[in-house]
């Protein structure tokens, strides 16, 4: 918008100089973008184009780069025929669907709650963000010892309710979930204060205006709350969704893809494909199919709860 | 007889809203306790001796028998450990991205916004599309980007991937474009350069948005993961979760260490939230505003 305006709104006054030919302001607007745009380009939309690049090559020889070899489209094939990548979509698909929608209803809850006449609100938000500003790397040394079978918190107290509480890193079916539950602990602080805002910014008449229709509740919330909140809704799951899907750390650290490759994810095979079989190129083809599921899901999410209210 | 039970209705009104009430609060604050439980956990195992760690029991609160508590664990860090380097290596790329990125990113939302040149719309147009890229499907080609300029190993090799970062760019972008245009004309009538107008201007309207916009980048990039793992393994070169984990790996059945190391990591951000933790929240916020 910002741009169109200044266009509409044509020359001014004092940039009229010329430079050899050249307005002023261009060359100042030119000169002040640089600095940025020559990072960006090459840490960002470089290595963009030289994945595609990569991605139609295969490398001989890992320890000279130079050295490439045209296969075509032999790499993507590849993926697709791999078990290894549908068993690591597979976990990925596990790990979003276990998480996401736990980050964004926990969050939300969160959120209405604070928002409520509530005390020492300034010390639930401190808590409930804080676990946000830890390294995943901190986050999986500690949870690593609460799961752990042998001395582990979680199992310590589960003992009293259940005899022989399950291994939560080292069984197959409860693996992922004990990693998105972690992971939800971990970030669900950053949901929560975006949609303490959005909720903050609805005005309270409206709910006034509700209450004298004899709208509370389930009503106001279905009616004004969640209409009024959809922006902050639709990111917060987008977001959630990539990042979610790009999950990396846990599974590096905590369980290496195990146990029996059930916690394997779409980003750490990528990882050992390109970095510890040295296949770049077939790293860079997975980079590319990557994005092209997440543009898929982030049209899928806005088709969904872009519209519904509408 | 309608006078009481209207009464009685009111003070089953006023009960209803109390026990509801207490029954939020007890939610709300006994879920603040559980989150709080793994940061109770690892400060009390992290001044255990390893004995009482393997315990199944945990113990809150240690015995009075023996020696229970310890500082074996601290000190067996910094005597033999690299962790002290790898705090000043994460500090030394988690403000130098984070000077780079106010910098260069309020340069371009400048001149993007306040000054006027053929092609920025081109320009932004491709720097919102960038934010579609995700982060990791570039590591492969990037990787070998920065290792063809010599990077590798190198503070400049984690910082400038992550200066390439479009966020600041749109959140200052938002900003910027907001500044009522006429503060702009003043100045210029009074023979302001592009420099002054940049400086004394908006530089000074965009404070809050700036260190909101720092301590956030700060934050993330103190914490990187993947990025500083591929660059960085040379181990005096480490960041402190590239440490951390490596540490863990190495030495993994001396939970007491694990426990150390990671109050040591956090504890330095955890400071900066203590105190900063309004702008963090902000800048999270900001984020979900222009979403």
């Amino acid at each position: 918008m910002g741009i169109t305006e200044r266009i509409m709104g044509g020359e001014n006054a004092t940039n009229s100089k010329t430079v050899m030919g050249l307005r002023k302001e261009t060359i100042e607007g030119v000169l002040w973008s640089i600095p940025y745009l020559a990072v960006f380009t090459v840490f960002l939309i470089w290595p963009a184009l030289k994945g595609l690049y990569m991605s139609f090559h295969t490398y001989p020889n890992k320890f000279d780069l130079t050295q490439t070899e045209w296969v075509g489209l032999q790499n993507y094939v590849e993926l697709f025929r791999d078990p290894v990548f549908y068993n690591a979509m597979e976990g990925t698909l596990l790990f979003v669907a276990i998480s996401v929608p736990a980050l964004v209803i926990l969050g939300l809850i969160m959120a209405l709650g604070v928002n409520r006449d509530v005390a020492g609100k300034r010390t639930l938000r401190a808590i409930y963000f804080s676990p946000y500003v830890l390294t995943v790397a901190v986050v999986t040394l500690v949870w690593g010892q609460m799961y752990s079978q042998s001395y582990g918190l979680i199992n310590y107290y589960l003992g009293f309710f259940i005899d022989n509480p399950p291994g939560w890193l080292t069984s197959p079916d409860l693996v992922m979930a004990a990693l998105a539950f972690m992971t939800v602990w971990w970030l669900v602080g950053f949901n929560f204060v975006i949609f303490l805002a959005a909720r903050q910014s609805i005005p309270e008449r409206l709910y006034e205006a509700a209450r004298l229709d004899g709208a509370t509740g389930w009503r106001a919330f279905k009616d004004i709350t969640l209409p009024q909140m959809r922006n902050s809704v639709v990111f917060v799951v987008m977001v959630q969704f990539i990042l979610q899907f790009q999950v990396f750390a846990q599974p590096y650290v905590m369980t290496q893809g195990g146990p029996k490759d059930t916690s394997d994810t779409l980003v750490y095979y990528l990882y050992r494909s390109a970095f510890s079989q040295q296949q770049f190129g077939y790293g860079a083809a997975m980079g590319y199919v990557l994005v092209a599921i997440l543009i898929i899901i982030a049209i899928v999410n806005f088709k969904v709860i872009g519209d519904s209210n509408d | 007889m309608t006078e009481t039970t209207s009464q009685s209705s009111i003070r089953a009104r006023l009960n209803g809203d109390t026990v509801r009430n207490v029954l939020l609060h007890a939610f709300l604050y006994g879920l603040a306790v559980l989150m709080a439980v793994p940061y109770l956990y690892t400060l009390s195992r992290s001044f255990q001796p390893t004995e009482l760690l393997r315990d199944p029991r945990p113990y809150w609160i240690p015995p009075l028998a023996g020696e229970p508590i310890t500082l074996e664990h601290y000190q067996y860090l910094l005597n033999n450990t690299l962790v002290v380097e790898w705090t000043i290596n994460t500090f030394i790329i988690a403000a130098g991205a984070t000077l780079l990125i106010v910098v260069i990113d309020s340069m371009v939302a400048f001149s993007l916004t306040r000054l006027d040149w053929p092609g920025q719309g081109l320009v932004m147009g491709v720097i919102l599309a960038s934010f579609m890229v995700p982060y990791y499907m570039n590591i492969v080609p990037l990787y070998q980007i920065v290792s063809d300029l010599g990077l590798i190993n190198s503070y400049w090799g984690v910082i400038l991937p992550a200066v390439a970062s479009p966020l600041g760019v749109f959140l200052l972008y938002q900003f910027f474009k907001d500044i009522p245009v006429e503060y702009e004309e003043a100045a210029r009538l009074d023979g302001f350069t592009t420099f002054q107008v940049y400086t004394r201007i908006i530089l000074p309207l965009a404070k809050p948005i700036l260190s909101a916009l720092a301590l956030f980048m700060f934050v993330y990039n103190w914490n990187a993961f993947l990025w500083p793992l591929l660059v960085l393994s040379n181990e005096t070169a480490y960041t402190l979760p590239i440490g951390l984990v490596n540490l863990y790996q190495g030495n993994i059945d001396t939970p007491g260490l694990h426990m150390a190391v990671a109050i040591l990591g956090s504890l330095p951000l955890f400071i900066i939230y203590l105190i900063f933790q309004g702008q963090i929240v902000r800048a999270v916020q900001m984020q979900g505003a222009t979403g």
